[in-house]
């Protein structure tokens, strides 16, 4: 529930901006080069609000293509939503939006088309590779990326600096003295929260080089003993038992925005979409924040992770392929781009990551930072191979109810929750018809 | 047990007019498909929205759906599966457990209450029902988010006093979760059963008060020969509700987790919230329908043994 929280969080802030747009795009026409000679209309579900906005220039581009741009709900809505259209034969729609970890889920049954039949290979080079990894499933492409999540450190400067942290602390180790630190200024201040937060973990199993999870085909191995998966858990497990993590305050509660507000909360390490939603869940910190990359493993490396984001098929049993993907093409990769960007679409294109207009940017809310420039640099060092199982949505659903007697009793260890959470991994994906070990 | 008779009497009752041989005159026939008409309407809704679904529930529980190899018609084998799931289980034993603590308190709070209005002592009486009925009338989402702030232990309620009285209790640990929860349906269904009560109070006839009043009763001894007595239909009607409500707990175990982290709510936490997770994140349509069917059982044999009870005793008096 929660990645799909702060989408549904985001596209609700986001989709009151693109009304207008939307209602305004119909009249705009009469460009030419059209697609096919007959007129046809996609459907497009989306729970991005930046999406519509690539539609008016689209259809004056190509007067024969209606594009009908539909919330079917977010994340597992609709994918359940799209299970069920695919099941019943009829109300497909033609481009669906999906978080990353849910390519496989569809593209291993067989249910997205292969984009490579319309060329797709040749936007590779477009897209940050770790990005690209991530709507590729056993050597085909199946999705464009859409908007990226590279994981990055937020901090309270001030905080760090009441604390005597004078510069972000840029490996691990550092971080470890910085969170020491921290909690000596008593009360509830500390370097981070977490209480079972399986998308921050993984994130520092990724930057660690860990892989637990290898895909192919319909076989799935999960292995949480791999020596990056060790080294990050092992390290998280020290942060938590030396009470340096506040393990009380959840992401997205209502306490959690206050810990942001009053500043006992010195660091975030999330995905780069926080910058949408911080000012708005931290009005008083205004000025206090600052983005920088993940710390590292190991001085002067930079490897970095993701957490969260989201992509594009066309179903199999879609109509109108064709038309579809020329869309796709125009809002992920072409003209369309720039006006979901202007809208605070965070894509993982280097043609946007590099442009100078996104990475000079000074932010008043971080201070006059350049956040742009942190972001995308953040987003080309994510380590490639990450894979999901395709199952990763259920997966995820119930990592909370292994975690959670951890988090308050302290009985059992990080690596043993993950164990337990492989064995029932093993168990629900050989019931679903794959080969999980 | 008069009650389980009179239920074998009527079908055959029904069937009679249709067995041909009837001496009966066409007259009384033509009668009983008249009546037929005016319950069609209602027999068409209820075959619609509860008979059908029922049983395409019944026909999706024989099925198995897989991310690979699509649905494949199992038997049996969910039943079976849920028969030996440790998870199905907890939950069930939790809202057992819940209902044996929560229902009791509920109804004693409710009667009391009714009691107290009903002796025509309590000021501002209007103000008062409306007042504790009020409750009942606020989604459960809504109390859910609201009981969620008072019992707070960081910024809630609950904070402040443990800042005050130098305590460090907190309602949401794993422990004290279902307390919570029990308070929260307290709070939002006394105020309904003590309607009930009230009603079943204000029909007891006023001439017994005057007999009681003129043999020297006091008001102890008129709420134990009268009042009391006269509360146990009602009190049976009270407790079947609770059960069906209890034993259908979600909102709430929904709700909580998005407010506090780790307040000991897992997925599986009631039986209602196990098979919505199941069918909406899991996939498994085919066996969170079977849950459904056998928590639907288990809930109607405990309701029905309750009511059995319930109006033995009443037959007893």
């Amino acid at each position: 529930m929660r990645l799909s929280r702060k989408v549904r969080l985001l596209c609700a802030a986001l989709v009151p901006l693109f009304g207008l747009a939307a209602c305004s795009g119909g009249a705009s026409g009469g460009g030419a080069a059209g697609g096919g000679n007959e007129p046809v209309k996609i459907t497009v579900w989306s729970w991005d609000g930046t999406v519509e906005k690539a539609v008016p220039g689209f259809q004056a581009a190509n007067p024969n293509i209606k594009v009908e741009v539909v919330n079917a709900g977010s994340s597992q809505d609709e994918y359940k939503a799209l299970d069920n259209a695919i099941q019943a034969g009829s109300g497909v729609p033609d481009l669906v939006m999906f978080e990353y970890f849910a390519v496989p889920y569809f593209a291993i049954p067989g249910k997205l088309t292969d984009l490579g039949e319309f060329g797709a290979e040749k936007l590779k080079d477009d897209y940050v590779p770790a990005a690209w990894g991530d709507v590729t499933v056993n050597g085909k492409v199946y999705a464009l990326p859409s908007d990226y999540g590279p994981s990055a450190m937020f901090y309270n400067a001030a905080t760090l600096k009441k604390a005597g942290v004078d510069k972000p602390p840029a490996t691990w180790d550092e971080y470890y003295e910085a969170a020491k630190k921290v909690r000596a200024l008593g009360g509830d201040h500390y370097i981070a929260q977490d209480t079972g937060d399986i998308f921050f973990l993984l994130s520092l199993i990724w930057q660690a080089g860990g892989r637990p999870f290898k895909v192919d085909g319909n076989r799935v191995h999960i292995d949480f003993t791999d020596e990056g998966t060790t080294k990050a858990v092992a390290f998280w497990q020290k942060m938590l038992d030396e009470g340096l993590v506040n393990t009380k305050i959840t992401a997205w509660s209502d306490d959690w925005n206050r810990t942001l507000n009053d500043g006992t909360l010195a660091t975030q390490t999330m995905g780069g979409w926080l910058t949408s939603t911080l000012p708005e869940r931290a009005p008083k910190a205004a000025g206090d924040f600052r983005a920088a990359l993940m710390p590292q493993w190991s001085e002067g490396e930079k490897v970095g992770a993701e957490n969260g984001g989201s992509s594009f098929g066309i179903p199999a049993a879609a109509r109108n392929k064709e038309a579809a993907f020329k869309f796709l093409e125009y809002f992920t990769h072409g003209a369309g781009l720039s006006a979901r960007v202007d809208a605070g679409a965070f894509v993982p294109n280097r043609s946007v990551l590099e442009s100078e207009a996104f990475r000079n940017k000074a932010v008043d809310y971080f201070g006059g930072q350049k956040v742009g420039a942190v972001l995308a640099e953040a987003s080309e060092i994510v380590g490639g191979g990450w894979q999901y199982p395709p199952f990763f949505e259920w997966a995820r659903s119930i990592y909370g109810d292994i975690a959670s007697p951890f988090y308050t009793s302290g009985k059992i260890s990080l690596a043993q929750i993950l164990e337990q959470w492989k064995q029932r991994c093993v168990q629900y994906g050989n019931e679903q018809g794959f080969q999980v070990d | 047990m008069d009650r389980a008779r009179r239920l074998d009497v009527t079908p055959t009752a029904t069937a009679s007019p249709d067995a041909a041989p009837d001496p009966a005159p066409a007259r009384k026939r033509r009668r009983s498909q008249a009546g037929l008409a005016f319950i069609a309407p209602f027999g068409a809704l209820f075959a619609l929205v509860f008979i059908v679904p029922i049983l395409y529930a019944a026909y999706l529980s024989l099925f198995q759906e897989r991310l690979l190899g699509g649905t494949t018609f199992v038997g049996f084998a969910n039943y079976g599966k849920l028969f030996k799931d440790p998870q199905f289980w907890d939950g069930v034993g939790r809202v057992f457990r819940f209902t044996l603590v929560q229902v009791p308190i509920m109804l004693f709070f409710a009667m009391a209450l009714a009691l107290a209005l009903d002796s025509m002592r309590v000021h501002g009486m209007r103000f008062m029902r409306a007042a504790i009925f009020l409750p009942y009338a606020v989604p459960a989402i809504v109390s859910t988010l609201m009981w969620g702030f008072l019992l707070g232990v960081k910024y809630g309620l609950f904070g402040s006093l443990n800042d005050a009285l130098g305590t460090d209790l907190d309602p949401f640990a794993p422990g004290n979760t279902l307390i919570s929860i029990g308070v929260m349906v307290t709070w939002a269904f006394t105020g309904f059963n003590m309607l009930i009560f009230y009603a079943a109070l204000k029909a007891v006839p006023r001439e017994l008060y005057e007999a009681a009043a003129i043999d020297g009763a006091n008001e102890f001894q008129i709420v134990r020969a009268i009042k009391l007595p006269a509360l146990r239909g009602s009190l049976v009607v009270t407790i079947i509700f609770s059960i069906i409500g209890t034993f259908q707990m979600f909102n709430e175990p929904q709700i909580l987790p998005t407010m506090v982290a780790n307040s000991g709510v897992t997925t599986y936490y009631t039986p209602n919230l196990y098979a919505y997770n199941l069918a909406f994140t899991g996939s498994q349509q085919g066996y969170a329908a079977a849950l459904a069917l056998v928590m639907a059982a288990i809930t109607i044999a405990v309701a029905y043994a309750v009511q059995i009870r319930g109006l033995r005793n009443a037959s007893d008096q």
